[in-house]
Formats: structure tokens, sequence, C-alpha cells
């Protein structure tokens, strides 16, 4: 239904502006409430508790919880800008040795399920007589494993905003520092703040890595009061604060996309020359942008080198099965996941209706539900109804990762004038002509970057994979956290590895469009 | 040149949709053809155990009695959860759980049917199965003291109130309380010494742990190994795994130099299954069961993975090496009915 609408290309170029709207209206009903539908069973579910809502309560331990994943949000948050802004920043708008390998290399860090970094960590720690432990550790593995969402977004922002203005910094003796400073980071907020927000939620749905490092966060309390303490509706409360936190975030991210909105093509000028680095400018470059995936990857080598005589592979035969499922699953969930969101950016831009606004808002809030408590609700809703696994897979990521897809294109749809719509609409086009004609071309980017993150999202998701698949249908990712929740890291790293390849090659195999951006504007 | 760029940019349209669509229609196709396949006896196995031996094991069943397993693998509770869920509509046949605890939930969810056969009366003790044969344990897990015998004497520990001693503070290394075997190590203390007595050990023994609590076994041994700790609770399989060189030479050094200390009478855990209530091939699974608990299943399942058969001490070498144990007694469904209560008490007792 989804896809029927948003790929509808028949429409006759000359029509009425107001028509076909209801299609486009309906077809954003239906996908947000089929990514509601988890939330709201939840909610229902609390309500409907012995107490109702007056027995929702944080609890002892709920007060700890709050304040970790506060902390670490902040943290995260924070390191996260400021390095993926960095980096972004430096590989689209200056020149230094090794700047195009550099830029793809800062999609490692998110190929790398953090939850292999944690254990992998705590392994190479615990055979040097290092404790891995504690809060500092988790914002170290969480900053390394989500600043690639803030890079993306934002160098892509970056490449493409800004040119005649940066081009005036340069005719005015603005340095790097002071251009971008002065100019580029007020025009990339949007992208930063969509890619912080992004950042946050995943943070707020970490599990995996704070169970491992031991800092208690709502995601692991939410799954201990349901599973563990039999008591559900003390998880489902905790889940709420936990949605309040992102939804705060948001609405925050919001406020300051507004207050530095501007309409920017960003094909407004031929190629731009980047800024030389030389002298310690050239290392601090270096450094910023080599640090974190040498990290990531330096960690698994670093491991393999201390325990060689450790490493064990599955026949290749089922490596093969592994990756042929992990990248069908891939596959699926980005192209819909990617459409869904399309759907619901535009219907921000087209459908004036309140409500539908707030919906299609509401409806990205998935991404900051544990996969766990996703996985749980659709459990609920589809097993009396007898559904197929494989639907309830690809429903429920499509519901995590609806807003890695959706952030981008909201960002980018800010940068296309109104006035165009408007001069498309008063010469007759619809929506669909507009978005086919106007808006598709000038939203590859964000599309291909929002294919990219979901897909490689995927690859490496885990609860929802775990738990909702059918018979004899392991995933990379899957076999990757049993061995490594079995404390077999030597099993892991080769699955672990064939996620990497997997996200570098859709990385290598989608670059070359936002390269090409780059190099070749649009007349 | 208009319509060239219209074309091409409909191609672009189209593109990720209809690539999401066919990956679609690929999976769903090579389920059904899974699906289809199903002619010849077919069980669904869940289950919360995760090892390649185990797999080797489910082959063998299938050589020899020709029914075929399907099997899931995920964590425990998110397979309670999906059992529960799925009601009726449920396609496993067998249910199996790591951990007394999470077996008495389960079938207190009712999500076990009473099943008997001689072969299991004859080959699952008394105290490793249900009185009402919904499930019945497969493998024995022992928590025991790990000693590094260079910080603290093997000779000092007798038993699990020993390591309350106040000579032992800042040795003692534990995981943490949400780790179900020490939940259930709890659970038969109290069972055995009632509950204030557990209640005090509890308390005195946390007060001499070595903070921050680890989240897993293996670098728990590991510090014990490198002298951070003197010593702790571990399972015996991971240390066995260590012990044999299965986790490198580095390892397998460190690891020999540790002395195992049975206390006595030692706290025994199991992995048990049981058939579900919907089970579609409730007599086939209930075969499954049966050779997962006879002797032979007991190799491939206990000992292959370095955990202790139902009956005696098995032949894995490593294990042997530990030496022999003297079990509780206590039976999983009292520790699983107490597994609640023993949670609240390690809360109040500052078991992190």
């Amino acid at each position: 239904m989804v896809a029927a609408g948003a790929s509808q290309p028949s429409a006759p170029p000359v029509q009425p502006a107001q028509e076909g709207r209801t299609a486009l209206s309906l077809a954003v009903v239906v996908v947000v409430v089929l990514a509601l539908a988890p939330v709201a069973w939840l909610v229902a579910f609390a309500c409907s508790g012995p107490d109702g809502l007056s027995g929702l309560s944080l609890g002892s331990d709920g007060l700890q919880q709050l304040l970790n994943t506060v902390g670490l949000v902040t943290a995260v948050g924070g390191l996260g800008a400021a390095l993926g802004a960095g980096s972004g920043w430096l590989t689209a708008r200056c020149q230094f040795a090794g700047r195009r390998w550099l830029r793809i290399a800062q999609l490692l860090p998110l190929a790398t399920p953090s939850y292999l970094l944690a254990a992998t960590l705590i392994d190479v720690g615990s055979r040097l007589g290092q404790r891995v432990h504690g809060s500092l550790w988790t914002v170290v593995v969480l900053t390394l494993s989500t600043y690639s969402y803030v890079f993306l977004l934002s160098t892509e922002s970056f490449s493409v905003s800004g040119r005649r203005q940066l081009e005036a910094c340069r005719s005015l003796g603005v340095g790097p520092w002071g251009s971008f400073w002065r100019v580029a980071l007020p025009m990339a907020m949007p992208s930063i703040g969509a890619g912080i927000a992004l950042a946050g939620m995943e943070v707020v749905n970490e599990l995996g890595a704070v169970e491992l490092l031991g800092v208690p966060t709502l995601s692991a309390g939410i799954l201990l009061r349901w599973q563990q303490q039999g008591n559900p509706h003390g998880a489902v409360a905790l889940a709420l604060v936990a949605l309040v936190i992102v939804a705060l975030l948001v609405a925050a991210e919001r406020k300051l996309r507004e207050r530095s909105r501007c309409w920017n093509l960003g094909n407004d000028s031929s190629e731009l020359e980047r800024w030389s680095l030389r002298g310690w400018r050239l290392v601090a470059a270096w450094m910023v942008t080599l640090l974190p995936p040498l990290l990531t990857l330096g960690l698994p080598v670093l491991w393999a080198a201390l325990s060689w005589d450790q490493l064990q592979a599955e026949p290749i035969g089922e490596l093969a099965s592994l990756s042929g499922r992990s990248f069908a699953l891939a596959l699926a969930a980005s192209g819909i996941t990617v459409a869904a969101g399309l759907l619901l950016a535009m219907a921000k831009r087209w459908i004036p209706n309140q409500l539908i606004q707030q919906l299609s808002f509401l409806a990205g809030l998935g991404y900051a539900i544990p996969g766990t408590v996703i996985a749980l609700a659709l459990m609920l809703i589809g097993g009396p109804a007898g559904l197929a696994p494989m639907l309830l897979l690809i429903w429920g990521y499509t519901d995590r990762f609806l807003a890695v897809a959706k952030g981008g294109l909201d960002a980018a749809f800010e940068r296309i004038p109104p006035s165009m719509d408007e001069a498309a609409t008063s010469l007759g086009c619809s929506w669909m002509a507009v978005l086919r004609r106007i808006h598709l071309p000038l939203l590859r980017s964000p599309l291909v970057v929002g294919t990219l993150l979901v897909f490689v999202d995927t690859v490496k998701e885990l609860p929802i994979t775990f738990s909702l698949r059918p018979f004899d249908f392991d995933t990379l990712a899957v076999r990757v956290f049993q061995y490594a929740s079995d404390e077999r890291v030597g099993a892991a790293l080769v699955p672990a590895l064939l996620i990497l390849i997997l996200g570098l090659a859709a990385s290598l195999a989608l670059i070359p469009n936002l390269e090409r951006i780059e190099v070749e504007p649009r007349s | 040149m208009s319509g060239f760029a219209t074309l091409r940019s409909m191609r672009r349209q189209i593109t990720p949709v209809r690539i999401g669509a066919a990956a679609l229609i690929g999976i769903t196709l090579t389920a059904a053809a899974t699906a289809s396949r199903a002619q010849s006896t077919e069980i669904g196995v869940y289950s919360g155990r995760h090892y390649n031996t185990d797999k080797q094991l489910y082959s063998q069943f299938t050589r020899q009695t020709g029914i075929k397993v399907k099997l899931l693998e995920a964590k425990d509770d998110a397979l309670i959860e999906r059992l529960r869920s799925e009601g009726k509509n449920s396609p496993a046949d067998v249910l199996v759980l790591v951990d007394a605890a999470r077996l008495d939930k389960a079938s207190d969810m009712g999500l076990f049917q009473p099943a008997r056969s001689a072969a299991l009366l004859r080959d699952v003790p008394l105290s490793l199965r249900d009185a009402k044969g919904r499930w019945y344990g497969l493998t024995r897990r022992v928590r025991v003291v790990l000693v590094n015998p260079r910080l603290v004497s093997p000779a000092s520990i007798k038993t699990y109130a020993d390591l309350a001693n106040p000579a032992l503070k800042g040795k003692l290394c534990l995981r943490d309380r949400q780790s179900v075997y020490n939940q259930s190590l709890v659970a038969d203390q109290m069972i055995q010494r009632g509950d204030a007595a557990a209640a005090a050990w509890v308390k005195k023994m946390t007060a001499n742990v070595t903070k921050p609590y680890f989240t897993s076994d293996t670098p728990l041994i590991r510090a014990i190994g490198n002298g951070q700790c003197g010593v702790g609770l571990v399972n015996t399989y991971y240390l066995a795994r260590m012990v044999s060189g299965e986790s490198g030479a580095a390892d397998k050094a460190l690891a020999s130099k540790l002395k195992v200390v049975f206390t006595n009478p030692a706290h025994v855990n199991i992995s048990g299954a049981g058939v579900t209530r919907n089970a579609k091939n409730p007599a086939a699974a209930l075969k499954l069961i049966e050779f997962l608990a006879s002797p032979t299943g007991g190799k491939g399942y206990a000992e292959a993975n370095h955990e202790y058969p139902l009956k005696g001490y098995g032949s894995n070498a490593t294990l042997k090496a530990f030496g022999t144990f003297k079990a509780s007694g206590i039976s999983a469904e009292q520790m699983g009915a107490k597994n609640k209560a023993a949670v609240k008490l390690m809360e109040t007792n500052g078991w992190k």
C-alpha cells in the first residue's frame, strides 16, 4: 500500500494541485497506524493494569536508570556531535591526503554492532588485566557507534549547501576554521540536529552494550521489569519515561531547526575548491577522521593478535546463507522504510492538517523504543493473530528505523524553497508530479543516505530479529550475538567481519552518488 | 530530452521500492518453500541454549528417527513470551530453557503439557524434573567456588557460607544480581538454610566484594587468574572451556593455575525441556526429549559443552580433573518457586 502510493508514476503531468491528496493522506494514515500500533498497544496495556495509571511508578531502580540514560544521552550526544560534525566538515570541505578514503571509513563504526564492540573491549581488557566497566567506557563505545549518524547527515549538508556563502568567506579572507564556525555550521544545524536526535535515540534504546558494561539504563530496566520481575506494567511505565526523553530530544531538535531555517538548494554554484590543510591542522584532521574508524577496526584486530589461536569460523556455505539472509532482510527493510519515510516527509509538506502533521512526527518515535520492547509488542499483536514471523520482522524493522529514513529527508525538504512547489503547482503539477520532477532529483542524496543507514542498521539489528524470526533463519547479527553472549568472542568475529563487509559494500555502492553531487552541479 | 529525464527520474523513483518488494517476495517464497516441505514428521524446537554442538545432536536425532527438527534459538525470556502470545498458533513442539527458575516460570504460565514415559522416568532423577511431568532436566551445571591459590587458601572454603568470612574482604569477585545462576544459587541457600540465615550470608558476603560487579563469567575467571580477585563464583563450563584450550593458550595457562572448590553440598542448576501445551506433534516432541535425556543425548548435549550429564560425572576429561561433587538435592522446581524472593533478598542485602 505504501509502495503503491509512493511509486505511482503515471499521473498526468497537468492536474489540479488538490487532486490525489486524499490518496496521499490515506497512505500516510496507514503508515502512521502501522508505526504507532506497537506504542499504542503498550500505552493501552499500561492503562489496563490492575490499578490503572496510578500503578505506574519509577520505583527504586528507575531513578538511577533514568539518570544513567539522561547522562549517556547528553555525553554521547555532545561528543558525537563534535566528532561527527568535525569529520563531516573536514572530509567535505577540506583537502588532505587520504580524504576520500577517510570519508568512507567513517562508516566503519556505524557498521559495527555496539554489543560486539563492548564484548570485544571487555574481552581484550580482561586478557590485559584491565577492567572495562562503567559509564566512561559506555560513553566511548556508544559515541563510536553513533557519531556516524551526525557525520553522514552533516557531511551531506556541508557538501551541498552554502557554497556561495563559503566562496564569500574565502574571498574575504576567512579561513577554514572561521568559515566553519560562522557560516557552514549554522547552515548545517538542521542536519546536525537530526543526527544528534538519531544518536540520542540510539542511546536510549541501546541494550546489549549497557548490560555488558554494567550501566543500567531505562531500556535495561524495561526488560528486567517485564521479563525477570514479571511486572509488565512497571516496564511500560519506564518505556513511557524513555519516550518522554526522546520526545524532548526531538522537540529540541525541531526548535533548533526553526531558528536556523534557510531555503537553500545547494546547486547554486560550480564546484567549490576545498581548503588544503597543512601542518598541525593536517595532523588534527587526521586525528579526528582516522581515530574512530581505527579504534573500531583496531579492536577486533588487537583481539585477533592477542588470541589468534582461538579464531574459529563456520563452513563457507553456512556463512554464505547467513549473509544472504541478512542482505535480503536489510534490502527489503531499507526499501520499504525509505518509501514510508518519504511518504511521511511529503505529507508534512503537502497536507496542512495539524493532526496529520503531529501523527507523522509521532510515527518516528519507534526508533527510541528498545527493539526488545517493539519485539514484545509485535509478538503480542501478531502472535494471537497468527501473522507470519517474516511479516512481523519487516514491520518491526520499518517501525524501528522509520526515524532514520525520515530524519534526513525532513532536514533536506526544509532546504527546498516552498516557492518551488508553489511555482510547480501553479503550473498545474500535482503533488506526485512535483515529487517526480522536483523533489526526488533534489532529494537524491538524503534518500541514498537514508537507505544506507537503514540497510546497515538492519544488518546489525538484533533484538527484533532475534525474537521474531522464523525457524532456521539465523542472520549474521544473530550469530554474532549468540557467540558474544556465550562469551566466545573468537567465533563471533568472522560473522561480525561479514557485517562490516556488508555495510561497507553498501556504502561503497552508494558513496559515488554522494560524491557525484559534489562535482556535478545540476543545471 | 525532457522525456529522457522523466524516464530517468521515474526509474530512480521506483527503484528502492521495487527492490524492497522483490526482496520481500523472495523471502516469502523461501519461507513458503520451507513450509511446504513439511510432509515427513517435523517438530519445532524453541531453545534458549545456543551451542553448535546442540545442532549436531539434533541432526543425529533426525538420522536416527527420521523426525526433522526445525530450530529457533533465542533468549529464554523472549521465547517464553513468544510461545505465550502465539498460543494455539505456535509452531513449537518443544521448549528448551536454561535455568531452573525459567522452567518453573514457563510451567506456571501453562506453556507445557504433562508428558510421561518410562524412559524419562528412568533417565531423569526425581530432583531434576517437574513432579507433574511438564519438564525434564537435560544437563547439569554446577556453580563452584574458584580460587587463586596464591591469594586464598582453597582449604579455607568448604561451603558457600565461607565466602562471607571477613578475611576475604576485597578478595571476592561476583557477577551481578541479573545473573540467573546467582539467583538460583541464592534460592538454593534460602531453601537449605532459611531466609534469615541466607539474608545475613548475602549481606556479609557482598561486603567482601571487590566492585564493580562483573557482567559475565569469563572476564571474572581471568581476573581471578591474574590476581585482581582471589576468589569468585563461576559455572564450571566457562572454566572448562578455558582449561581445555578452547579459548587460546594464554587462557589455558591462566585457568590451569586455579583451583575449583566444590562446596559440600554443591549448588546444581539445569537446562531442561518440555512438550509445549499446543504441540502439533507431542509424540515426536517427547521422543526428542527422551533422546536428549538418554545417555547418548547427554554426551552430545552436556559433555560437548562441558556440562555435567544428568547422572554421574560423564567422561569429559577436563571436568573429571576438577573432581567430584555432592549435589544439594534441592529440586529445580523448589528453586524456581523461590526465584522472586531470592532476587528481592539479593536486592535488599546489597547484591548489585
